[in-house]
């Protein structure tokens, strides 16, 4: 221990009384000087950040000029600069390197930012600046960006209720403030709902379970034990073993325990959360919710709150949404109702004599899997360790973009599990900063996302891009290297292909760099990457043994792809049921009753004739992304992306080449470099030659027939 | 096509779309999802600790066959000069014993070879001793040699068994720490042998410098009296204590 004192990243911090926000960094690429900041730095940096960023409002709003692009918009684009780098370090740091002050700290910030950004979007001076230089927009010779930035802007402020009179202004900001106060007790409600429930069980009700999952059911008694306050809360938990309705907890437990009794017990408590008619019920709020929304967007001048959200989208009205998920779903359904006939053959074969049951599915679907597919993790896992994965996706680009990565091991990081490299063009100029952290830490929020520390811009000098994905894959033990499940691998493809948008964006605006365009189409370049990574061609590339060097047999690629179609009828039944519940909510009129949120939810899902082996995979109660996140009349945005990155794909596929150059150009071009630039569906058929199609997601889901 | 495109869908559902740092909205869900982080200081340290090691090692693998020999000759120097206390007073408690250039050559050859030996064996996993054994014993070892230093005058032809025996100790020592700092596996060898050379170049840089502070005295009569067997008493107390605190704290 003595010599790695000589060799830890020094976290000292020589001057401890500076604030390293208050100052220029000379760190390499600007990536942040992390063994500078400390958690005392964060609050004093926010404060100063957003005066900062409001008195630079206050200039260009105060400024006696007439209103030009170059003293309003670009002016706004150079505003903020402060905020956007304590941001990015703070959210970044309380996901993937978190402690409790953090926590603390991101809890107070919360309201104020949002009070903060409010200050910008209803700010009546800056929308008039903006508002003339639109009026005036076709005098002005604008560039395409410039146009589009224009309107991305002037639309954010009428979004936010600028055109609208002082009676309707007023209303909104109730309005907002009455959703804003729901929505964060949904939240709250979900979030006690979903710890407040346990199974706790004595070893003879662990039948079926596997060692790991006995053990965490272990910890998590113990865990219980030690933050019990009293003895006799203690001991309930003395010797148990217990399950909660968390994904984690659940998930395994429904697929291995052979009690039926316990599994329908659990499964109950997860879909019954928010609906158990006691202080943290969601019906109401639920309702109320949809109401406010409904009665807002007609305020805006929207038939309803689908129509407001999804003018930003890329599919512009809720009958294209009705119709893309109508039209996977009559396929998703009829694939999942002979799942279930499938598994209750195998039911049949034990000589049980229930039906199947929601909470039968995973259990039995395993048993289906096991027998029809016979796929053994184990057999895979060793042919893909964590850097030939890395090497395999860095090859992938190099083949596609001419990208190289070379590993930069002096930088001061986060944490010494994230690794940087430099991305260079294939012509050796700096592309930007490419940072991994990927393994599981008790310090690191679960999942996997691609974030970025520093954004892209071409405004007042060549500024380029740091992006992180950050991971949970299980860390390295002894001397073996990391080794991942081929899940593992897609995930990893995937927050790559994001990274790859926030590293080879190309615009002149930050605004509009990288990711940040419509939600149903961001998902795009990060799904269609996760394809190479099952092509057999790729994977042989890098799938190599990591003690024997082999290359992965072709018998283990043909198991993985065969089984590919696996349960995608449950997979996207429950997936589109959400979807069709999160549209059904959004489309109701601001002139409807109240909603009884039960009954509402039972036409809903009668009138598409969901069966009741499935439940939609978020009910209206614990609907989050719906109701306490962004993703009101949204949450279709995944399925809409994946119809784009398997449409994307088969162009490949159809020239024959993975690596066709004039395709790669052409993805690169319009789907990768462009950010938000232009309108979505422009950057897709520049690329594609044509508006997406459905075909070729049905037939990569199996749901055309060609499962077997 | 893609098996495992349904678990990534699914995966993708909750979490992999989160495009830029998490919003606030984001948050949220994730809490509700996958419950609160739960903090344990040790484990914090512990996991950061083990990724220290990752680093380094990574960052070894990536040099230069030239660059990594010189870094484990460092770390060899290093883990006598300053961090090998005990290693200094031994190989100290060695220079006392005698005048005689001959018989010091003999016990540093004898030492040298020896933990050489247990250095290369221990670290290759051909032998593992705990360290809460070899540590005290170290200890031990040195007040050994010490007081060997007051009782004798002159050492005797088991000297050299002696500190050869003492030396297999002293190299299972440094296979401990070497294990933490870690050794990249693709040059085990040459990395082993650049330490062992870092660790003989510490040893002769003490030898030098206490040579040279007692170079002008060595003649003298009162050298044994007042400067050999001081010397030999304090290094066998310090001993003593570090055998003691090994032991029982």
């Amino acid at each position: 221990m003595l010599i790695m004192a000589c060799q830890s990243s020094d976290n000292s911090g020589d001057q401890s009384n500076t604030n390293p926000f208050d100052q220029e960094w000379d760190t390499p690429f600007s990536i942040p000087p992390f063994n500078k900041i400390k958690d005392e730095h964060y609050m004093p940096a926010f404060e100063k950040a957003m005066a900062e960023n409001l008195s630079e409002i206050d200039a260009i709003v105060n400024n006696p000029e007439a209103p030009t692009f170059a003293n309003t918009l670009d002016e706004l684009e150079r505003s903020g600069k402060l905020l956007t780098k304590v941001q990015s370090v703070f959210f970044n740091l309380t996901g993937s390197n978190t402690n409790p002050k953090l926590q603390e700290l991101q809890r107070e910030l919360s309201p104020m930012l949002s009070a903060h950004s409010d200050k910008i979007s209803l700010n009546e001076g800056l929308f008039n600046k903006v508002e003339a230089i639109w009026q005036d927009r076709d005098n002005l010779d604008l560039n395409k960006e410039q146009l589009k930035l224009l309107t991305d802007t002037r639309k954010g402020f009428v979004r936010s209720g600028a055109l609208l009179n002082e009676e309707q202004k007023a209303n909104i900001t109730e309005i907002n403030s009455k959703i804003s106060e729901l929505t964060t007790a949904f939240g709250q409600n979900l979030l006690a709902e979903t710890n407040d429930f346990e199974l706790i069980l004595d070893k003879a009700d662990l039948e079926g379970l596997s060692e790991g999952v006995i053990a965490a059911a272990a910890e998590t008694a113990s865990q219980k034990m030690e933050s019990a306050e009293t003895e006799e809360d203690k001991a309930k938990y003395q010797d148990k073993y217990v399950f909660t309705p968390h994904r984690s907890s659940m998930y395994p437990f429904l697929t291995e325990s052979s009690r039926r009794d316990l599994r329908e017990q659990l499964y109950n408590s997860y879909i019954q959360r928010g609906d158990n008619d006691n202080d943290t019920d969601n019906k109401e709020i639920a309702a109320n919710i949809s109401k406010l929304r409904a009665e807002r967007a007609q305020l805006m001048g929207y038939e309803t709150h689908a129509h407001f959200m999804l003018e930003e989208r890329m599919l512009k009205t809720p009958d294209e949404v009705y119709s893309l998920l109508m039209q996977l779903w009559k396929p998703a359904l009829e694939r999942a109702k002979v799942e279930v006939a499938d598994m209750q053959a195998v039911v049949d074969a034990e000589g049980h004599d229930f039906k199947i049951a929601a909470w039968d599915w995973w259990q039995y679907s395993e048993k289906v899997r096991k027998a029809k597919y016979d796929l053994d993790e184990a057999a895979i896992k060793p042919y893909l360790s964590l850097d030939n994965v890395l090497n395999g996706v860095f090859e992938t680009t190099n083949k596609l973009w001419g990208l190289t990565y070379t590993e930069l091991f002096d930088i001061n990081v986060y944490h010494p599990d994230a690794r940087v490299w430099e991305v260079k063009d294939k012509d050796g100029t700096h592309l930007g900063i490419f940072i991994g952290d990927y393994f599981t830490r008790s310090n690191k929020r679960g999942g996997a996302w691609m974030s970025s520390f520093k954004g892209q811009s071409n405004l007042d000098e060549r500024e380029r891009p740091v992006v992180v994905n950050v991971c949970n894959f299980p860390a390295p033990v002894g001397d073996d290297p990391s080794l991942l499940s081929f899940e593992n691998v897609t995930t990893l493809f995937h927050e790559f292909g994001h990274a790859m948008h926030g590293i080879m964006t190309n615009v002149t605006y930050g605004s509009l760099a990288g990711t940040s365009g419509p939600r149903d189409f961001t998902e795009f370049p990060a799904q269609i990457l996760e394809h190479w990574a099952s092509e057999p061609e790729i994977l042989k590339s890098f799938a190599t043994h990591y003690e024997t060097g082999e290359v992965i047999p072709d018998e283990l690629i043909n198991k993985l792809l065969k089984a590919s179609k696996f349960n995608q009828g449950f997979a996207n039944t429950e997936y589109l049921a959400a979807s069709l519940l999160d549209m059904d909510w959004h489309t109701v009129t601001a002139d409807e009753a109240l909603k009884d949120a039960d009954a509402f939810e039972e036409a809903s899902m009668s009138k598409i004739g969901l069966i009741e082996e499935i439940a939609p995979r978020y009910r209206s109660t614990y609907f989050a992304h719906i109701f306490a996140g962004g993703y009101a009349a949204g949450y279709y945005s995944y399925v809409h992306s994946a119809v784009l990155d398997s449409d994307g794909f088969e162009a490949f596929k159809e020239a024959g080449d993975v690596f066709d150059p004039e395709l790669a150009a052409k993805l690169r071009t319009h789907v990768y470099e462009k950010g938000s630039t232009e309108e979505a569906m422009d950057l897709y058929t520049q690329f594609r030659g044509r508006q997406p199609k459905i075909d070729a997601l049905l037939k990569v889901r199996g749901l055309d027939g060609s499962a077997d | 096509m893609n098996f495992f495109k349904i678990i990534s869908f699914l995966f993708c559902l909750f979490l992999s779309s989160l495009v830029y740092a998490h919003t606030q909205d984001d948050l949220v869900i994730l809490d509700i999802e996958q419950g609160e982080l739960n903090f344990q200081d040790e484990i914090v340290e512990q996991e950061y600790i083990a990724a220290l090691k990752r680093q380094r090692l990574r960052k070894l693998a990536a040099m230069p066959w030239q660059e990594k020999f010189g870094v484990f000759i460092k770390a060899g120097i290093d883990h006598i000069i300053p961090k090998g206390l005990d290693h200094i007073l031994f190989v100290l408690g060695l220079f006392f014993s005698s005048l005689l250039l001959s018989s010091l050559l003999w016990q540093v050859t004898a030492f040298t070879l020896a933990h050489s030996i247990t250095l290369a064996f221990a670290a290759l996993g051909l032998v593992q001793i705990p360290a809460e054994i070899v540590e005290p014993l170290i200890a031990l070892s040195i007040v050994w040699i010490a007081i060997e230093n007051c009782v004798f005058k002159q050492t005797n032809k088991w000297r050299p068994v002696i500190v050869f025996g003492f030396g297999l100790l002293h190299g299972l020592g440094f296979a401990t720490v070497l294990k933490v700092y870690g050794l990249p596996q693709s040059s085990l060898v040459q990395s082993l042998l650049a330490f062992n050379i870092g660790v003989e170049i510490g040893q002769l840089i003490v030898l030098a410098v206490a040579g040279a502070l007692v170079w002008f005295i060595r003649k003298k009569s009162w050298y044994r009296l007042w400067v050999q067997i001081p010397a030999s008493i304090f290094i066998a107390i310090v001993g003593l204590y570090w055998f003691i605190e090994r032991v029982f704290l």
